[in-house]
């Protein structure tokens, strides 16, 4: 059995970062080290609960820490309107039976890396203000990071506005800071995530699955799905969870080395993510990411059922 | 069918130079004028391979100069890809009466559009300074012109850098003043152009074939980086061949803007294409598949009715196939 990869989870749940918890915590692949919260998908005060919240519910036991209020140097943008007022809305979840870390986010990180005998990933599925303010202000632990998987930014694509991603969109400086920080990174972008699509076939497989993991997973995805399917969809598109399916299962995915760098500026290019695909440009540019730009869909959705199920029940 | 009216702006340029002799060739297309701008080189290099072209076809066109420098931003060439001379370094004669009229390019596409009527169709295919030059200078020219159709942008990715591609980066200024014109733009970006290839055999085939003007062609293309790679990219042939056979490409329209200010996006057109937000007004119409067999066919059946050549489909299969005579 290969040792877990030890993960600092830094999210801003978020029904894709709740998936993105409940991969890792199942898979014996992964030992979460801690939880930090971000500003991203609902304000940090709502986010922090919903953590607090997915963390009771499926037996998360590590310390949960709060982020900062904003991004580093922007104001929130939050995204009811994909997961409604509560950040996490659909069916009733257990209050939190967890406590709050009195230690800030950056703290926390910092702290469990110092105490970690080996390097810890950093598993980024919210703006990255949380990890660009730990780089910031710990460069001394860089080398106790291991690398960081995050989801964020697309080559080919944005959502929030037609060349950014929600996530890279809400802190850039932030995005900037990662992408150019030298650390192994793997982009779970756009690219492959907008075909992590749980459909409502997938949907019926996770409600047959028994106990109340699943029920509430269920009634996430069709929360989740009903907004992706009025534009479009073909189902829900399980972003966070992509970045953490990399870390569960690589073998399902398909990436290149390239050179990414975020927008910071711009009148239609703030929080674009952009890459330099090979030979196309007559100068060569250093890859300093791994996108993931391709997955086995069923694989993936085959691993998120089985983690659903291993919470008692059968498949 | 009357042909339609078109008016051809370029930095030639080795594919602006097939791009020239294909819109002469075309019998669908009316070429009313020319007009050089400062592009894969300088503007007096561009004003006067434009010349040379039209020479070595043995045509009289109008042909204008242009913009020297861009509207906003330092003027950068693209000596890589076209060389200094922008020919690749092939020496082509110049026509007896090379001095340019002293009438600009921009001047000279409004009053053409206006005589006209409306029904011109502007192409370019090089930096937009000078149809941007001419939208500044007459508010009234929207009304005037039917379409522009650009070579120019990308919707995923460039070329001249990660984001941009070589036209758009040049002028950004230019591109979004013609994309925000309001005259319905057909881009034709790496998107299509990048599978617009012919391969070094086929126009090995080609030359074979043909007289002197598609034997000179091939000596042009044959000095460009991508040839070397195996695939000459006809960038500039797409929106030439698109104003006369739009059949043979697909494409969707957008909502398009041109990225001025960014820090390492300079020149990046954005699109509504692949996003969740998408905008009600569609601007243009972004070109994004060709059928590549009969872009081919048409390009090379083009190039040898201008050495008098006429072509069936067999002569053409052998061309196609790359194989020599």
């Amino acid at each position: 059995m290969m040792r877990p990869i030890p993960v600092i989870c830094d999210c801003d749940p978020g029904h894709d970062d709740a998936m993105m918890l409940l991969l890792c915590q199942a898979s014996p692949r992964i030992r979460i080290l801690a939880v930090t919260t971000s500003c991203g998908n609902q304000t940090i005060e709502k986010t922090t609960y919903n953590a607090l919240r997915v963390c009771t519910l499926l037996g998360i036991r590590a310390p949960v820490a709060k982020g900062s209020p904003k991004p580093l140097f922007g104001q929130p943008i939050t995204a009811p309107n994909i997961h409604g007022q509560s950040g996490l809305d659909g069916p009733n979840l257990p209050e939190p039976a967890v406590p709050l870390s009195p230690l800030t986010a950056v703290e926390l990180m910092a702290q469990t890396l110092r105490q970690s005998d080996e390097p810890v990933t950093i598993l980024s599925t919210g703006p990255m203000t949380n990890t660009a303010a730990l780089l910031l202000a710990h460069p001394e632990l860089k080398p106790k990071i291991a690398g960081i998987s995050l989801m964020g930014g697309g080559i080919a694509h944005g959502n929030w506005t037609p060349a950014a991603e929600f996530n890279v969109l809400v802190d850039p400086e932030a995005a900037d800071l990662v992408f150019r920080s030298g650390l192994p990174i793997t982009m779970a972008g756009l690219d492959v995530t907008l075909k992590a699509l749980i459909t409502e076939t997938d949907i019926r497989r996770i409600e047959s699955i028994s106990g109340e993991v699943a029920r509430v997973v269920a009634q996430w995805m069709e929360f989740f799905y009903a907004f992706h399917k009025s534009i479009g969809y073909a189902g829900a598109p399980l972003h966070d969870a992509v970045a953490a399916a990399w870390l569960i299962r690589p073998e399902l995915f398909v990436t290149q080395q390239m050179f990414v760098r975020v927008e910071t500026q711009g009148d239609y290019c703030r929080g674009a993510t952009i890459g330099a695909r090979p030979g196309r440009t007559d100068q060569s540019y250093a890859p300093n990411a791994r996108c993931i730009l391709d997955l086995d869909r069923q694989g993936f959705v085959d691993l998120v059922c089985e983690a659903v199920a291993s919470y008692g029940g059968a498949t | 069918m009357k042909p339609r009216c078109i008016w051809l702006d370029c930095d030639t340029g080795t594919d602006d130079a097939a791009a020239i002799l294909c819109a002469a060739a075309l019998p669908e297309l009316k070429l009313a004028g020319l007009s050089s701008v400062a592009g894969n080189v300088e503007g007096r290099k561009t004003y006067l391979n434009t010349l040379r072209i039209c020479r070595l076809m043995g045509r009289t066109y109008p042909v204008y100069a242009g913009a020297a420098q861009p509207l906003a931003v330092p003027y950068t060439p693209a000596y890589g890809f076209h060389g200094e001379n922008g020919l690749g370094g092939v020496e082509l004669p110049l026509p007896e009466h090379c001095d340019a009229p002293e009438l600009p390019a921009w001047e000279a596409i409004y009053r053409c559009a206006v005589a006209q009527g409306g029904e011109l169709e502007l192409i370019t295919t090089g930096p937009m300074t000078n149809a941007a030059m001419a939208l500044l200078l007459h508010p009234d020219l929207p009304q005037y012109l039917k379409r522009i159709l650009v070579m120019g942008g990308s919707a995923t990715g460039g070329n001249r850098t990660p984001a941009a591609e070589f036209n758009v980066y040049a002028d950004p200024h230019a591109a979004q003043t013609v994309f925000t014109s309001g005259v319905p733009v057909v881009m034709c970006g790496l998107d299509v152009t990048e599978q617009a290839t012919v391969t070094p055999a086929q126009l090995s085939a080609l030359a074979a074939c043909g007289g002197t003007v598609a034997q000179t062609l091939c000596r042009l293309l044959a000095t460009r980086p991508d040839h070397q790679r195996g695939a000459v990219m006809l960038h500039d042939v797409v929106p030439v061949l698109y104003a006369a056979r739009p059949g043979l490409f697909e494409g969707r329209k957008a909502w398009v803007r041109v990225e001025t200010k960014g820090a390492i996006t300079r020149g990046k057109t954005v699109t509504d294409l692949y996003s969740d937000k998408k905008y009600p007004e569609k601007n243009a119409l972004v070109l994004l598949g060709v059928d590549r067999s009969g872009f081919a066919r048409l390009f090379f059946r083009l190039i040898l009715s201008l050495d008098g050549i006429c072509t069936d489909e067999a002569c053409l299969d052998q061309i196609e196939r790359g194989a020599l005579t």
